[in-house]
């Protein structure tokens, strides 16, 4: 097989991009993770990225399992850790193209801070966060995503806090690129990723995915094409007015690019000042 | 660059020597004592095509340098025992998948946040254990500043060579220090290097080690697409819990240093020849014992000095030759007795071992271990 | 010149006692002998107890640390006895008259000098640092005054220069025509 004529092919083959002797994957029936996996893939392809220059870095949980399925250089690190470790690499290899695939608990709860002074710091990373509410891997306990009021088994009689919005605290710590969209239309989440990886700086995409076999079930969701449907009830593209059917649709999300804008990245940066600084003279 | 003497603190020694080693990347954290490693990485390094980055946290610092490692850099930080206790969850990955680094370790007065400013040597056995899970441990112990240069070259060498992290240990006191040395950059062919994989991918087995128990590296670009996980994996770099594969990698992990002992083990022993009493001490402590031997021997005192500069794995053999005349052991330690618990588990039967601690902030003076020696030999 | 010598300067943060003891330190080495330095590291800047100690000697000492000063320096009241135990027959101690209001005593040689008055009379109670650095050259035994003097000066940033060359040169003064309590007992070679 030739491998450089199917990176560059126009045909999108995800089986191209796979290791495809991890197959069975171990994602449960219904997860949207794997929705999430081939948007990523489908515009890694269509950016004509070669795969040995391609870094996925993964931390712990549903989502960070999903890195050893790549057909690329893959790291599948601490939990919580995946951007930290990015940055080191990005730094010591800029020639890579550095994307992290995170989850709701592993990029917002032990990993917030990563998130963060990544955001602040503008390299050159982009970062997958697979929003499903829950963490599913550890048997379904509640996250930093997860809305008032669900059941999960950590919230018996509901979960007492809010959930959060991961856009718009990427936006507020200063990520040049900040988007959303759900894995309900693959095309779309694949054209907001791609744009995302070829963007200059840090990129920020929150991919809303569905637990269906824990979360969904704990809450009477349905199954798994209800679950996805119901992001479709929830969804609000930014060329919409939000405002207009609220009170009919009580969870609705906002979906699209919120933040596109240009910084100075962080190694560039770096290069330019420190080429500058001048030796000084030490005893 | 020619040897010449010069005045230079030990953090700053340890960074020049990190340089002289071929380090180019640097991620830290600012905590006392070891900033200055930290501030003089961030202006030497540029100079030299390096990067320097303060990452948000201790851990972020920690994994940082393990990216920029796992990217082909020679990587390193910097710490105190505070930030070493943070550090020891991705000093854990580093040893489960690997992964080259130089942690430094200045030790404070502890435990928790202690004394910022006043040297210890309590990290003795976190330097060990810190990480959980069985896990092997490389841990260098310099005592002095012109050592802490010779042991940061050293250091990365033992980390490149058996991928693996290596934790440079020293305490306040030599941190600080400032000392006259001759600053000599090795020759490039005299640094021990990484073994990366070559050949085609389809042949290559990211954790397949040949007789030396190392394996070659993947790097990122050169085709090989690794993969590389802190769960516990088979020689193809994915997860396995295959009760065998599981055990081969651990009975390797644990295997590489003990195999490599004889690359890795450095010891220091002054007057050791005929001593009766044989102190075993390091860093700081071991310059006081330096004085006391040389005190004790004018007063008639058979004293010898064994120095473990090689910390963990604890040099056995050179110790047991060490202590071969020896009818008693005193271990001066600023703590409250770790480096003892190593070495009574290793005196030979009829020999007293005996410690010396203090734990206050100051270090011990050579008085002090000649006033423990005189009473032990009375 | 061989031995060991083991030096302390002390008073309060912010006199400068940390840069007086690296020109020390340089003109010891650049005279080929071997310095060890270490000092307080407390918050110094806030006006604590501040020290800076040197042990020199020709081989790289056993232990680095000072356990009897041969020279003692001591700048202000905080450090008046913080050494007292360190000192013996045979010190030499160099106090400020004005800062240091204690009093100091013991069998010592003791060279109570206005070193504090001396540096605002050049110009700066900053350079009083300097200025003990002229009076311990010409109190002499520890380095030859010339390379002391090349030091304080070619270390020191630009605009300092004239100031530091004036504080040394007027403190080798103060201390070369000053009467003393007693003699050190070790005899200088360098005078």
């Amino acid at each position: 097989m030739n491998e450089i004529a199917l990176t560059s092919a126009d045909r999108f083959d995800i089986r191209d991009w796979l290791r495809l002797e991890m197959f069975p994957h171990f994602l449960c029936p219904g997860c949207g993770h794997g929705l999430a996996l081939r948007a990523f893939l489908w515009a890694v392809h269509e950016l004509g990225i070669d795969r040995d220059a391609l870094a996925v870095i993964s931390g712990i949980g549903c989502a960070g399992r999903l890195s050893a399925y790549v057909d690329a250089n893959t790291f599948h690190v601490t939990h919580g850790r995946p951007l930290a470790f990015a940055t080191g690499l990005k730094l010591a290899r800029p020639d890579l193209t550095v994307v992290v695939i995170t989850g709701d608990g592993d990029g917002l709860a032990i990993g917030g801070n990563h998130l963060i002074h990544a955001c602040r710091r503008n390299l050159d990373l982009t970062c997958l966060l697979l929003n499903n509410e829950v963490y599913g891997m550890t048997g379904g306990q509640v996250s930093p995503t997860t809305a008032a009021e669900r059941y999960t088994t950590t919230t018996p009689a509901g979960n007492c806090e809010p959930g959060f919005d991961a856009c718009k605290l990427a936006e507020g710590a200063g990520a040049t690129f900040v988007g959303r969209e759900a894995t309900l239309q693959v095309p779309t989440l694949k054209n907001l990723i791609r744009e995302a990886i070829a963007h200059k700086g840090f990129s920020f995409v929150e991919v809303i995915s569905d637990c269906t076999e824990i979360f969904g079930r704990k809450n009477a969701l349905g199954n798994s094409p209800e679950m996805v449907l119901r992001q479709k009830a929830g969804m609000r593209p930014d060329n919409w007015g939000n405002k207009v059917d609220r009170p009919f649709r009580p969870n609705p999300f906002p979906t699209g690019v919120f933040v596109r804008k240009t910084r100075p990245e962080y190694l560039e940066l770096y290069e330019a000042m420190t080429a500058a600084a001048r030796r000084e003279e030490r005893d | 660059m020619t040897a010449h003497l010069r005045n230079l603190q030990g953090n700053a020694a340890c960074a020049l020597g990190a340089i002289a080693a071929g380090c180019r990347f640097y991620a830290g954290y600012p905590i006392t004592p070891s900033s200055e490693i930290a501030e003089w990485m961030a202006a030497e390094l540029p100079r030299v095509g390096g990067i320097f980055v303060q990452m948000e946290d201790e851990i972020a610092s920690m994994a940082a340098v393990i990216g920029a490692s796992l990217g082909g850099m020679k990587a390193m930080t910097a710490t105190s025992g505070p930030g070493f206790s943070l550090k020891q969850e991705n000093l854990g990955y580093a040893v489960m998948a690997e992964v080259p680094c130089v942690i430094v370790d200045v030790m404070r007065g502890g435990p928790s946040t202690g004394m910022p400013t006043r040297p210890s040597q309590a990290d003795v056995m976190q330097a060990r254990w810190g990480t959980h899970g069985d896990h092997p441990s490389l841990v260098l112990a310099p005592h002095s500043v012109a050592e802490i240069y010779s042991e940061t070259i050293r250091a990365f060498g033992l980390a490149e060579r058996l991928r693996t992290p290596v934790v440079l240990l020293y305490d306040e006191t030599l941190g600080h220090l400032i000392e006259t040395i001759a600053t000599e950059p090795p020759p490039p062919e005299a640094l021990l290097e990484r073994k990366w994989a070559e050949g085609p991918r389809r042949e290559y087995r990211p954790y397949a080690a040949g007789e030396d128990l190392v394996p070659a590296m993947a790097r990122p670009g050169d085709g090989h697409r690794a993969h590389t996980t802190g769960l516990t994996h088979d020689e193809t770099g994915f997860p396995t819990q295959d009760p065998e594969r599981v055990a081969r990698l651990l009975d390797r992990l644990l295997g590489k240093l003990e195999h490599h002992r004889a690359l890795i083990e450095k010891v220091d022993r002054v007057e050791t020849e005929d001593a009766e009493l044989l102190i075993v001490a390091i860093g700081i402590a071991a310059r006081a014992a330096k004085a006391a031997v040389g005190a004790l021997r004018r007063q008639g005192v058979k004293a010898g000095l064994f120095r473990p500069v090689t910390l963990w794995p604890f040099p056995e053999e050179g110790f047991r030759s060490a202590v071969a005349t020896a009818k008693t052991v005193l271990v001066p330690e600023m703590n409250a007795g770790q480096l003892v618990l190593e070495i009574e588990r290793l005196a030979p039967a009829g020999v007293t071992v005996h410690r010396l601690g203090r734990y206050d902030g100051e270090p011990i003076a050579p008085e002090e271990i000649v006033a423990a020696a005189r009473e032990l030999v009375r | 010149m061989g031995g060991m010598l083991q030096i302390r300067l002390s008073g309060s943060g912010g006199q400068g006692l940390i840069l007086a003891g690296r020109i020390l330190a340089a003109a010891l080495v650049a005279a080929g002998r071997r310095v060890a330095q270490s000092q307080s590291y407390e918050p110094t800047s806030r006006g604590g107890l501040s020290r800076a100690d040197l042990v020199v000697t020709d081989a790289p000492a056993d232990f680095p640390l000072v356990t009897a000063l041969d020279y003692l320096v001591i700048l202000d009241e905080r450090a008046a006895h913080a050494s007292d135990d360190l000192l013996a027959a045979g010190s030499v101690v160099l106090c400020d008259t004005r800062r240091v209001t204690s009093r100091i005593s013991g069998p010592f040689a003791l060279h109570r000098l206005p070193l504090w008055e001396t540096a605002i009379g050049v110009g700066s109670p900053r350079v009083a640092n300097i200025v003990a650095l002229g009076a311990l050259a010409a109190i002499g035994g520890i380095v030859a005054p010339d390379l002391l003097r090349q030091k304080v000066v070619g270390l020191a940033p630009p605009r300092f220069r004239d100031l530091n060359a004036e504080a040394f040169d007027t403190g080798y003064e103060l201390a070369a025509h000053a009467p003393t309590v007693a003699r050190p007992s070790q005899p200088s070679a360098m005078l």
